[in-house]
């Protein structure tokens, strides 16, 4: 391995095509679960917000499910979601989103101010509509925060997917491992951090988008 | 009117927030409960439009008790503002105002246009619209939830503190404001503050609570001050209630020389500009600087900024001054002390004095004892 150059160029201009391949499979692998988490999430925060004795044990559940190594569940799904499916990765990946997502979501809920609550409920909102045109709104800046932190994990886990067969970029950490050759993990390392940078991008103009009041709010108290 | 029918409010842990008040706010006037914290004026306040449910007696609202009204259809038709404002982060301010339009189901465009003709009314750039909470001043955003409070048209305003997170100044103004706005909309006000002067100054009757919601005086504001039920509700007014008592009289009733009839007093003259506006006090004697000459505006003023103006100028003559700030007149001490015994009861003369020995020292003239009405 001393001779070997950390990258070989040619070798990148060769499979070219192969590494967009894996590339886009990773970003679904690892995003779609992210987007799953975050529809199951707001449900799920919605009623822990107006029910909060649900959120204990189903916060407790989802840490539970977080604190398993993702490998283990991995193998343990191999049965029922059959070797090298995106399903046996995919759905321990939303899993993790979840747990992730459901935490923000009820602390992003709960951080909307209390004059605002009781403004609205003197406005006459009733407590769901409540939850759902205001304190779900006014909650943005915290879902889009934990969406980003949800996203990067997922991107960085799914790579341990490649040890059951599906695992987008991280079979170039394998490959490249098993054969001495350093230019696939060093292709591999430079796709996930793009990938994990550009959803990042996407996730922020979202926030933009979607609350212009919180990016000014920001600029305006530094 | 709004009816407290023996009204409590008694906690699940068995402290007790109101014991029993009765109490009626009249219809088209500003009734404000007063009362240290914990009196439970905020807990009465939200009985009105059940975000405190009564766990004795009843409320009316126009002869219904409100526990038979659906909350949510009864709090539309109630406007409410309290002390942070409560603005929605997430919305521009017009449509922070239109919330209850909207609620209604009424058309975007036309809870939009009212919600317009609204700001406007607070005292708002029309700019203001298109802004979010975050960008407006905190007198500002009161001046929107007051817009917002009163954007479906309700009979009815419930106030919790809304002017007290606000510097002085400003919750002058938003006082004035209240009360200009209430001159036209004549709504039925019930508004809480801590602060007895702004009681004094926004209420047609003041309410003035103990711990537990007791009532320790109800009463018109010019009562209150001149003649509080007990020691408690005088502590509670402070030491210097009759000199506050002055800035609920109108500044008109003072007698003002006009400037035609001269500007001397003494050694002093007043010193006037090309257009009429006082520049300030020259001492002919002394050869000394100008002083500054304080004035009020009868029109507008109180006798509080009268008899200020008064104390505050070297020659011991305050100006008044019309709207643009030309000196209509000037009126002596003596004139204002005259307008503001006026209306009161006759104060006994001390034996072996006469009470108006001194009135002879300036040429002002007598104090007009019919021209005093006092009070609001």
């Amino acid at each position: 391995m001393d001779d070997e150059p950390l990258v070989r160029w040619y070798w990148i201009g060769d499979h070219l095509g192969y590494l967009g391949g894996l590339l886009a499979d990773h970003a679904v692998i690892a995003l779609v679960p992210v987007l799953i988490g975050l529809l199951l999430a707001l449900p799920l925060g919605l009623a822990c917000a107006r029910f909060p004795r649900l959120y204990q044990p189903l916060a407790a559940v989802f840490n539970i499910v977080y604190a398993l190594p993702s490998l283990a569940v991995f193998v343990v799904l191999i049965p029922y979601t059959g070797l090298a499916t995106r399903a046996t990765v995919m759905i321990p990946l939303t899993f993790y989103a979840l747990a992730v997502l459901l935490p923000t979501t009820v602390d992003g809920l709960r951080a909307v101010p209390e004059p605002v609550r009781q403004a609205a409920t003197a406005m006459g909102y009733g407590p769901w509509h409540r939850l759902a045109a205001v304190e779900l709104p006014a909650s943005v800046p915290y879902l889009v925060a934990g969406v980003r932190v949800a996203a990067v994990s997922s991107i960085s886990l799914a790579s341990v997917g490649a040890l059951v067969g599906r695992g987008g970029l991280g079979y170039l950490f394998i490959d490249g491992f098993q054969r001495t050759f350093p230019t696939p993990i060093v292709a591999g390392i430079v796709l996930i951090a793009v990938l994990a940078l550009a959803t990042d991008v996407v996730l922020v103009t979202a926030r933009r988008l979607l609350a212009p009041w919180a990016v000014r709010e920001k600029a305006v108290t530094r | 009117m709004i009816r407290f029918d023996g009204a409590g409010k008694r906690h699940p842990d068995g402290t007790i927030a109101v014991g029993s008040l009765d109490l009626d706010v009249p219809t088209g006037r500003i009734t404000v409960l007063v009362g240290p914290s914990g009196c439970g004026k905020t807990t009465l306040l939200r009985m009105v439009n059940r975000m405190v449910e009564p766990t004795s007696g009843r409320v009316l609202l126009d002869g219904t008790d409100v526990a038979e009204l659906d909350a949510a259809k009864l709090r539309r038709g109630i406007g409410y503002v309290i002390q942070q404002a409560g603005l929605f982060p997430h919305r521009r301010v017009i449509d922070n105002i239109a919330t209850v339009p909207y609620l209604l189901g009424q058309d975007r465009k036309k809870a939009r246009a009212r919600a317009a003709e609204l700001l406007e009314l607070v005292g708002l750039a029309p700019e203001t619209a298109r802004r979010y909470p975050f960008q407006l001043s905190g007198g500002q955003q009161q001046r929107v939830g007051v817009a917002r409070a009163l954007a479906a048209d309700p009979p009815v305003l419930l106030m919790d503190e809304p002017f007290s997170a606000v510097d002085p100044v400003v919750r002058a103004g938003l006082q004035d404001e209240l009360l200009r706005l209430q001159s036209e909309l004549n709504k039925t006000v019930l508004f809480v503050t801590h602060d007895i002067e702004e009681a004094v100054k926004l209420g047609d009757q003041v309410v003035v609570l103990h711990e537990q919601g007791r009532i320790a005086q109800l009463a018109d504001p010019h009562t209150l001050l001149t003649a509080p039920a007990d020691d408690g509700v005088a502590a509670f007014l402070g030491r210097d209630r009759g000199l506050r008592g002055l800035a609920l009289r109108p500044a008109s009733t003072v007698d003002v020389r006009p400037t035609a009839d001269g500007l001397r007093y003494g050694s002093w003259e007043l010193t006037l500009d090309d257009t009429g506006r006082p520049i300030g006090w020259i001492d002919r004697a002394a050869d000394a600087a100008l002083l500054p000459a304080a004035g009020y505006r009868p029109a507008t003023d109180t006798l509080r900024a009268a008899l200020d103006a008064a104390v505050l100028s070297p020659a011991g003559v305050a100006v008044a001054l019309d709207a643009e700030g030309r000196a209509l007149g000037t009126a002596t001490r003596e004139a204002v002390l005259a307008a503001l015994s006026a209306g009161l009861p006759a104060a006994p003369a001390p034996a072996g004095r006469t009470t108006t020995g001194r009135a002879e020292d300036a040429p002002a003239t007598d104090g007009d004892p019919d021209g005093a009405t006092g009070g609001r």
